[in-house]
């Protein structure tokens, strides 16, 4: 991970916080750093230790279900890769004897002597993300966690699928070591209940994993294996989830509407046996071979401590208490928090709350931005022009890694007789700092001008090796990897001799493509430190205002003649707080702010150029059409309440949807709550063969305003026709309280929808209440329609950019999971509901994130790019067969006129360019190459992979 | 001199407990207990808190009236249990010499994101983790949905 290189980052691991001091923008922190008795100097991560250590412990990073030593490393790619010895289970440490790792430890890295200490930081902000606890079920006896053997939770169930977890990834009964060929899912097991503990909320990502889960045991498990989720409601209310949900279910995961009861040790002790009730009110008894209990997020007992010491306010349910409108914001000034510790979220929620949380501390300590950072330099660049390939040769042992499987040594002899390898060695770690040295010293006492290094990924490790390079005085680009790893001893593990053949094949074919490199250039562009910010509703006005506070003057295009957008039909968020205030006073902010331009009916009409310089065109109604350049833009441009075609929808004006019903409740209260009767309907529009998807708002809407219709007048009826109730995270409160204040919910399908009447003159409602088994008709004196959200037009961004949208419509992020508000355009962010529908603290909370974000580009003043770029070879004649294939348009066909005849050649656009090879692939002349993977170097590796003469 | 409940003071405010306990505790808010698991408070006191809390002034002087005219002082907080006030972040002056760091607690997934998006705008960072290293949870995890990515 880039985090533990990073040159701004010191990780100080195995610390807590004492006490906090001081006031926002100069806290003094007091630190407790418990002893980790190795020297992280010292340690070369070689395992000596832990395969020493005679002490065994259950490990807690696979859930206790294997062994660790008590001097170990929680996992292959630990950051800092340095080993700990455990106080708690170390015989020395313990008892007062052993020292065995002292012993054979190669570089004295162990230090008994290590003391605890105490640390105080300076700091301007701080950003709390202390995470959350798994769940504990021991409680609950009715499920057997501690007294069967086959019943597991989900977090156990994860580390059993996991290749790197305690059975290699081969599923098995932890009873008998058997297949699993048929396993249960229970739901909901410490979230959504009052009862056996006081988690009242909904953990919301539990009905996503399960479903993975299965989908993943499906797939490890031979054909005709049985998964099954017993539910509440399934919960998939975030982008493309109800499409994976459906995938589940076609591909035969069954999904049950029931909690069981109890579960009971299975026949021959093996297995497990539940009873449930179906909703058709038959009791089943069921075996199956495994049971996973499905444990909620619960806050971990850390988190409490730390908000006690940081003396920030936690809710009811322990989580940092925030606000809808600052998502981020603890009850402390200067602190903000971020993650699972706010509230129950997956993953791209977390990441977009962590970049939110960064953009505040850093737009509250705008003032001395830089003023503690270090930025790297490296000495001049040695001229290699006309020297012969002097290359040297590292091959890495990677631990145990490699060298458990192949001979390293023989691989480093073999690589000395290639032709111009003038040096190779062998390394225990190639990436470790310590190698680092020793290959600039190498470079200088040998004059090496390339160097192969034969270890792991280039994805991960080739940008460490290019600034080794750089610092020693080479061009980052002479640097080639074999992957003898990955490729090679993880997979061939049975066949060592074999192995170590190919890693010699792998060497040969590196030495040979790394005799025709040549150092490149970076290009540098110029960033612009300006920023565009399309759509001027919650989400678009926080990310301008976001950005403009941080400094960047800011245009805010909005297609109306007025800002504000959805927001102006709310009411009220689902906390609770007013929502019109908050948005006249973020208007307000955003037109009297200096740095921020807004233009309103406006529309983009073109747009060129790429990362850190942008320019666009965009056309005012009534005034002169402006030329906007910019280095980063995010497009916040929304979506909207779909027009329903079912329910009698336009027939009768009693038939609403939900803004326009928020709308009716506000300006004549009086109307609605002398209404004897309210029915809404849910999923209107969503979840359907034509909108697989769920518009995730509407659930929580609809409770919200029956709660409020409730408390108004309680004598009147509120009926809440829906498919799966969706109020997640800390919203099921909201559902709770709409049950006890009477409100009545009745559950339909898809097949079998209600049906809306009207006969003299009332309207009625009829559907199946599942329960009953019986027809209900309910009168209505408004019927509320919960329609879908659909994305605004978005067919012009994406022409204009060629940025990606989903199926739906919905703008696509760079990856669902971790870079959940950049686009695949460089420079781009997404915020609000058109990335998917969300409400306001979501909104707001993707807004901000899109400011740290689009701040971490406008932050420079130059851009590099990377070198590896397509270039045009005189041989091009203009055929433009490479035009249409490159999928980033960055080749243009040209035509110049010389001596009065026409020469077509193609131009390609270096800031464009990702160097994907596909333009190369297509020539049929050899006329486009891609920098350090050209045809020559190509057919290099291939003549030396077949070790025929080149 | 008027007399609060812990818990029914901590709904009102739509905090923990614990919370209220630790300001009476730290003496943020000056409360004294008596008998019944209750405190006492200068009416005064109750005031100023709330004003340092950054609750506003027009509410502030809503609760005064109902003090003044002998209302349960717990019904004034159920009428401002429902805008939140703690959430909003009162304005407090920033130092004059701030410090171009920040301090980060938990490596996990957020921890780690938040500590890049500083340290690549130009904020020195301080990662702090319990553990022995960073990753967290979704280390701990064999897949990614929806696109069944690995973890790692």
């Amino acid at each position: 991970m880039e985090c533990g290189r990073h040159l701004n980052i010191e990780i100080l691991t195995l610390s807590e916080i004492v006490a906090v001091a001081g006031e926002p923008g100069a806290f003094t922190v007091t630190i407790r750093k418990k002893p980790r008795y190795i020297d992280m100097d010292k340690c070369i991560a070689c395992g000596i230790c832990s395969q020493k250590c005679p002490k065994k412990v259950d490990d807690d990073y696979n859930m206790g279900i294997s062994k660790r030593k008590a001097a170990y490393i929680q996992y292959g790619q630990t950051v800092p890769l340095k080993y700990v010895i455990d106080p708690d289970a170390c015989l020395y440490l313990t008892k007062g004897k052993c020292r065995a790792c002292e012993k054979f430890c190669p570089t004295g890295a162990i230090n008994f002597e290590d003391k605890e200490a105490i640390i105080t930081l300076d700091v301007g902000a701080m950003v709390l993300a202390p995470g959350f606890n798994p769940f504990d079920p021991s409680g609950f006896d009715f499920y057997g966690y501690n007294t069967i053997a086959d019943v597991v939770t989900s977090m156990e169930f994860e580390r059993m699928l996991s290749a790197s977890g305690p059975y290699q990834g081969h599923l098995e009964k932890p009873s008998n070591g058997k297949s699993p060929d048929k396993i249960a899912w229970i739901q909901c097991v410490g979230s959504r209940n009052t009862n056996q503990c006081s988690n009242g909320y909904c953990s919301s990502v539990c009905c996503m994993y399960a479903i993975k889960q299965a989908q993943v045991a499906a797939a490890h498990l031979p054909a005709g294996s049985e998964q099954t989720i017993f539910y509440m409601d399934i919960r998939c209310h975030g982008k493309d989830f109800e499409r994976y949900y459906e995938s589940a279910k076609t591909e035969k995961v069954r999904f049950v509407r029931a909690r069981p009861h109890s579960i009971i040790p299975g026949p021959n002790n093996t297995g497990v046996s539940m009873i449930y009730t179906t909703e058709d009110g038959r009791q089943i008894t069921e075996t199956f071979d495994l049971a996973v209990l499905s444990v909620g997020l619960e806050a971990a007992q850390d988190a409490v401590d730390l908000a006690e010491k940081t003396g920030i306010a936690l809710t009811p349910y322990h989580f940092a208490e925030t606000g809808s409108f600052t998502p981020v914001s603890s009850s402390r000034p200067g602190i903000f928090v971020c993650g699972s510790f706010q509230a129950p979220m997956n993953i791209p929620s977390a990441v977009a709350r962590a970049s939110s949380a960064a953009a505040e501390a850093a737009t509250a300590l705008i003032a001395v931005k830089g003023s503690l950072t270090k930025t790297k330099t490296y000495p001049q660049e040695k001229d290699i022009a006309g020297d012969g390939p002097r290359i040297g040769v590292f091959v890495c042992s990677c631990g145990s890694n490699i060298s458990s499987v192949i001979d390293v040594k023989a691989v480093t002899e073999y690589a000395a007789t290639l032709p111009h390898v003038v040096f190779s060695e062998n390394t225990l770690f190639a990436c470790s700092t310590d190698t680092q040295d020793v290959i600039a010293k190498r470079i200088e006492e040998h004059d090496l001008n390339r160097i192969v290094i034969a270890a792991c990924s280039p994805r991960t490790h080739e940008p460490l090796f290019q600034d080794t390079l750089k610092e020693a005085g080479l061009n980052g680009y002479l640097i080639e990897m074999a992957n003898i790893r990955n490729h090679n001893s993880w997979v061939h593990q049975k066949e060592p001799e074999k192995a170590t053949q190919k890693a010699k094949d792998q060497v040969r074919m590196a030495v040979a493509k790394s005799g025709l490199a040549g150092p490149l250039d970076q290009m540098k562009v110029d960033v612009i430190q300006k920023a565009l910010v399309i759509g001027g509703g919650l989400a678009g006005m926080n990310a301008a205002l976001g950005l403009a506070d941080m400094g960047y003057p800011t245009v805010l295009v909005e297609k109306s003649d007025h800002l504000g957008g959805n927001a102006w039909h709310l009411d009220q968020t689902a906390q609770g707080e007013p929502i019109r205030p908050a948005l006249e006073s973020l208007i307000e902010n955003v037109m009297a702010h200096p740095r921020i331009e807004v233009l309103k009916n406006a529309r983009l009409t073109a747009s060129s150029g790429t990362v850190g310089n942008f320019e666009s065109r965009v056309d005012v109604s009534g005034g002169p059409t402006r030329t906007i350049r910019y280095g980063a833009a995010v497009l916040a441009t929304g979506a909207r309440e779909s027009v329903p075609t079912e329910f009698m929808y336009g027939k009768d004006e009693r038939i609403m949807t939900h803004l326009e019903f928020e709308d009716k409740f506000r300006d004549a209260p009086a109307d609605v709550t002398a209404a004897q009767s309210v029915v809404f309907i849910q999923c209107v529009g969503s979840r359907n063969k034509e909108r697989p998807y769920c518009s995730r708002v509407c659930c929580t809407h609809s409770v919200k305003n029956a709660i409020d219709l409730k408390v108004e007048n309680p004598d009147m009826n509120v009926y809440i026709l829906y498919r799966d109730m969706r109020t997640y995270g800390t919203r099921e409160d909201l559902y709770t309280n709409a049950r006890k204040l009477g409100v009545i919910f009745i559950r339909y399908d898809l097949e079998n929808p209600p049906e809306v009447s009207q006969d003299t003159g009332n309207l009625r409602v009829r559907v199946t209440d599942p329960i009953l088994g019986m027809p209900l008709s309910l009168a209505a004196d408004f019927l509320v329609l919960a329609a879908a959200i659909i994305p605004n037009e978005t067919k012009e961004l994406v022409e204009l950019y060629k940025c990606a949208v989903n199926a739906d419509g919905f703008l696509n992020e760079a990856h669902p999971k971790l870079r959940p508000v950049d686009m695949s355009v460089d420079g781009l962010f997404v915020a609000g509901m058109c990335s998917y529908p969300k409400p306001v603290d979501e909104a707001i909370s993707q807004a901000k994130a899109a400011v740290a974000r689009a701040s971490s580009v406008l932050t420079r003043d130059e851009m590099q790019l990377d070198a590896i770029k397509s270039f045009v070879t005189d041989k091009c004649d203009g055929c433009a067969l490479c035009v249409d294939v490159c999928p980033y348009n960055a080749i243009t066909l040209t035509e110049t006129v010389e001596n009065g005849q026409t020469l077509k050649k193609i131009r390609t656009e270096m800031a464009l360019c990702k160097g994907c090879g596909l333009c190369e692939a297509t020539c049929p002349k050899d006329g486009i190459s891609v920098h350090n993977f050209t045809l020559q170097q190509l057919r290099a590796q291939v003549y030396a992979a077949l070790d025929l003469p080149n | 001199m008027m007399e609060i409940r812990v818990g029914k003071l901590a709904d009102a405010l739509g905090v923990h407990r614990n919370t209220v306990r630790n300001w009476i505790k730290t003496g943020d808010l000056a409360a004294l207990p008596t008998l019944g698991k209750k405190y006492v408070i200068e009416a005064d006191d109750l005031l100023r808190f709330l004003r340092d809390k950054g609750i506003s002034k027009d509410r502030i002087s809503r609760i005064s009236q109902d003090m003044a005219a002998g209302g349960d002082p717990a019904g004034s907080f159920a009428s401002l249990s429902q805008n939140n006030p703690l959430t909003l972040q009162k304005e407090v002056p920033m130092s004059d010499k701030p410090v171009g760091s920040v301090l980060m607690v938990g490596g996990g997934v957020a921890g780690i994101q938040a500590s890049l998006d500083l340290a690549d705008t130009g904020y020195y960072v301080y990662l702090l983790e319990k553990s022995p290293g960073i990753g967290g949870a979704m280390s701990q995890l064999d897949k990614t949905f929806p696109t069944n990515d690995c973890a790692m």
